[in-house]
């Protein structure tokens, strides 16, 4: 009993760790590819070779992050055999299939064409190269959608039914479609593509701080905050309507999410717990600092509910989830990010429109890019919050309500799994702080404007490209270069 | 069950799936073949600037590469559940060695891009590439030998199960293979002293291939009881008596167009080679799916899961194919540094 119980703590750390690690890496690729087509497109349309500079600049932070998002996602696509044989079998007809999906329509259709958005500058027409780069973009966000469509199901299971405990599949579309699906992608979509935005925004303003390439890279911050301006404040609408089917789907999630332990009963007044120090043993909260009404505000638009907020005490302690302090503040902690980044492009929108971000005005705003610098890691927090709330929030149950993770974990003998796990976590750590190194080399050097620019006949547009040059010889050999 | 309209495709869609599954596979392992097998040549390459060639060579394919075996993992999952179950299960050790080496040969591509020390990523890489290769190997091996299992197909065998001498061999020869491969296209897609090292390599890697094949060819039958059962059934027999006989024949066309010094022979030669190897491991396994007991039936989905998850992926393999095509089409002659 002993052996087993340590098993599924330990597989279940090794799929906490190995997510968390894989989670990074692709965030910002889903959401670069996207801010790619656009800056390649602005490219295309204006025949400014900045955006061009822009595009193979940001691409090699791209291609960076993209091997160890390939890497660390092997293991991902592995596990539910390795570790979790019995959950496999349990729901294999629909989960598998759905995985099967994102191999076939994103994987591929991303890794075929990375290639050439990252090594064919030279060898196919501009157009096609953008093509390409639509390619990689579309089918690391169609990726997003198998993946959220999966996890959703696993949140509000739909489609079928549960038979001796396997899930036979009755309707396919519905399974996908599952009620999360819908929110839970858009809020994951927006998610890579805030976070990425403020990534380059961070670094450009790193730039600006330091009045390096200022013209350069007010270019990007400027299409940064053309689309951070629409992102964030959606992604705050997004956010909300997660949580209120949350509310909905998975009462004893949002009771975590609130450390709420009795329930609020219809009619009367429910408050919002800005700090609370919850205490499972004891079942209350040690601190509970609350802003009252503001509960039913965010759910019903009112202060007293027409509908009573379960507690936490409304489940026996072993079908609710555990850990709610981490669940709590994972909660706070993304909804506070959530809200800096909007406050923060908004106020730069605006010095935008009032001084036009002018080169010699933008040493009067260090503060700013302080701002944004500090805003550069923010989102990565943010989205490994919301999945600690997302997953830790639906225990004990692996398919909410129909399956629990303690049943659905492989009988491996728990040294085997502590094998692995500590291969991958010294792996990681190693992968974690190699990729800072060279992320930030890369960030130093700078962009090289001395690339060769495809499809360039002109001489009078080379003399314009020589002038501009920074010569920085890229250290790739020449086939790479290109 | 008579009620069930996709009862007449009980029996077919198993087998359509086997062959998807079968060509995922095939195609993971000829193209990541000479992926792994140029990465573990590449910790023989005399220099720095060799090693750039070898590397750049893989730089815009290794990553569809690999994708083929993410793709054959959900594939698997889907189609079959409880073989992706109980297969991974029994392979747990393989399967993490595998993948930490395919872990550590990707992350190096970009690494060694970036470091001024290339010497780790360097060895991260060849090293890399030999674990995956070793891992995929003995997973090879183990599945060829059967795995235990109890009568509703879990596995019920030991973590070390898969480490017998038989899949060391196993492993080994496909080692050997993948370096064939890794030659061949070398050959293919470099020339000068860079092709004359690897005429070498493939010459010697097409005799060490061709031994353990001899040795794999000759103790399975003897070893393994459901191998043998499988082999000596008529009309098997007679495809299993041809395919000795085509190997020594490709083997020998092989030798002969690298004797000749011809550059895309050797690499149509070795194409066929692992084909009909391929081919006839098929064979053996066919119908199980969990050798030595459980079958393709046994293991499915469900029908619908298997028609649902087909319509899509019928559609979309020709597609798959076209634009891994066009990638290898732009990046096609040879590779310069």
């Amino acid at each position: 009993m002993l052996e087993s119980l340590n098993t599924v703590a330990l597989s279940r750390w090794q799929f906490a760790l190995t997510a968390i690690f894989h989670m990074l890496w692709p965030v910002l690729t889903t959401g670069m590819g996207i801010y790619l087509v656009v800056i390649e497109g602005l490219w295309l349309k204006t025949k400014n070779l900045t955006y061009y500079h822009h595009a193979r600049f940001w691409s090699k932070l791209y291609i960076l992050n993209f091997g160890i998002g390939v890497a660390s996602g092997l293991p991902m696509a592995f596990q539910f055999g390795l570790n979790w044989a019995p959950f496999s079998l349990a729901v294999g007809d629909f989960f598998g299939t759905v995985l099967g999906f994102e191999g076939t329509m994103a994987f591929m259709l991303e890794a075929s064409f990375l290639g050439i958005m990252v090594f064919g500058w030279q060898r196919v027409p501009p157009l096609m190269h953008w093509v390409a780069t639509i390619c990689v973009a579309f089918g690391a966000n169609l990726s997003t959608f198998w993946i959220l469509s999966a996890n959703s199901w696993l949140q509000t299971p739909a489609g079928g039914v549960f038979v001796d405990g396997k899930f036979q599949v009755q309707d396919y579309f519905q399974a996908i479609a599952n009620p999360f699906m819908v929110n839970s992608f858009l809020h994951m979509f927006f998610a890579t593509l805030e976070t990425s935005l403020f990534v380059i925004g961070g670094i450009s303003a790193w730039y600006l701080l330091q009045n390096r390439l200022p013209n350069f890279f007010t270019k990007s911050l400027k299409v940064v905050l053309v689309m951070a301006l629409i992102v964030a404040p959606l992604q705050i609408f997004v956010g909300h309507l997660s949580a209120e089917q949350v509310y909905r789907y998975q009462p004893a999630k949002l009771a975590a999410m609130e450390a709420q332990w009795e329930t609020i009963p219809a009619g009367t007044s429910a408050s919002w717990s800005l700090i609370a120090i919850p205490d499972e043993a004891t079942q209350t909260n040690k601190v509970d600092v609350k802003i009252p009404g503001l509960l039913g505000y965010l759910l019903e638009l009112k202060p007293t509910l027409d509908s009573p907020v379960l507690g936490l005490k409304e489940w026996a302690p072993s079908d609710r989830p555990h850990l709610i302090g981490l669940i709590y503040y994972s909660f706070r902690t993304m909804i506070a990010i959530g809200l800096y980044l909007a406050a923060l492009v908004s106020v730069t929108v605006f010095i935008w429109w009032r001084t036009g971000l002018a080169g010699d005005r933008l040493g009067n705003y260090k503060w700013l890019w302080w701002g944004w610098i500090f805003a550069g890691p923010l989102g990565y927090i943010a989205v490994e919050a919301g999945w600690i709330v997302r997953c830790v929030g639906r225990q004990p149950w692996i398919v909410y309500g129909q399956m629990r993770t303690a049943e659905a974990a492989s009988a491996l003998p728990p040294q085997v799994v502590l094998f692995s796990l500590s291969g991958l976590v010294a792996l990681y750590t190693i992968f974690f702080f190699a990729a800072l190194f060279f992320g930030s080399r890369i960030i130093q050097k700078g962009p090289n404007v001395a690339l060769p620019v495809p499809g360039l006949r002109n001489a009078e547009e080379l003399e314009i490209r020589i002038k501009m040059a920074e010569h920085q010889p890229d250290s790739r050999p020449l086939e790479t270069q290109q | 069950m008579d009620t069930n309209p996709l009862a007449p495709l009980q029996h077919f869609l198993p087998q359509v799936w086997f062959c998807i599954l079968g060509l995922f596979l095939f195609l993971y392992i000829l193209l990541d073949g000479f992926d792994l097998g140029i990465g573990i040549l590449s910790l023989t390459a005399s220099s720095e600037q060799r090693r750039n060639i070898l590397m750049t060579s893989l730089g815009n394919v290794w990553d569809a590469n690999e994708t083929w075996l993410v793709l054959m993992g959900g594939s698997l999952f889907g189609a079959f559940p409880l073989a992706y179950a109980t297969i991974l299960n029994a392979l747990y050790l393989p399967a993490v060695i595998m993948v930490v080496g395919l872990i550590l040969r990707a992350v190096s591509f970009e690494f060694r891009e970036n470091a001024n020390n290339k010497r780790v990523w360097n060895l991260t890489f060849g090293v890399g590439s030999f674990l995956a290769a070793l891992g995929q190997g003995f997973a090879v091996g183990t599945v060829f030998e059967g795995i235990n299992v109890d009568a509703a197909g879990n596995f019920a065998g030991s973590m070390w199960d898969w480490l017998t001498w038989h899949s060391v061999l196993v492993a080994l020869t496909l080692i050997q293979g993948y370096v064939l491969i890794g030659s061949t296209y070398l050959i293919y897609k470099t020339s000068g002293e860079l092709q004359n090292t690897h005429y070498k390599t493939a010459t010697i890697a097409t005799w060490t291939t061709l031994i353990g094949a001899i040795l794999i060819t000759i103790t399975a039958p003897i070893f393994h009881v459901q191998v043998r059962e499988q082999l000596f059934q008529p009309p098997l027999f007679y495809v299993f008596a041809a395919i000795p006989l085509l190997g020594v024949f490709l083997i020998a066309m092989l030798l002969r167009s690298l004797k000749r010094r011809e550059e895309s022979m050797p690499l149509v030669w070795t194409f066929l080679i692992f084909l009909m190897s391929f081919i006839g491991l098929g064979f053996v396994i066919f119908p199980n799916i969990i050798p030595p007991s459980v079958t393709i039936y046994e293991a499915s989905a469900a029908p619908s899961s298997q028609v649902f998850m087909l319509i899509f992926v019928a559609f979309l393999i020709p597609i798959m194919l076209a634009y891994n095509l066009y990638n290898y089409l732009v990046f096609r002659g040879k590779v310069v540094a």
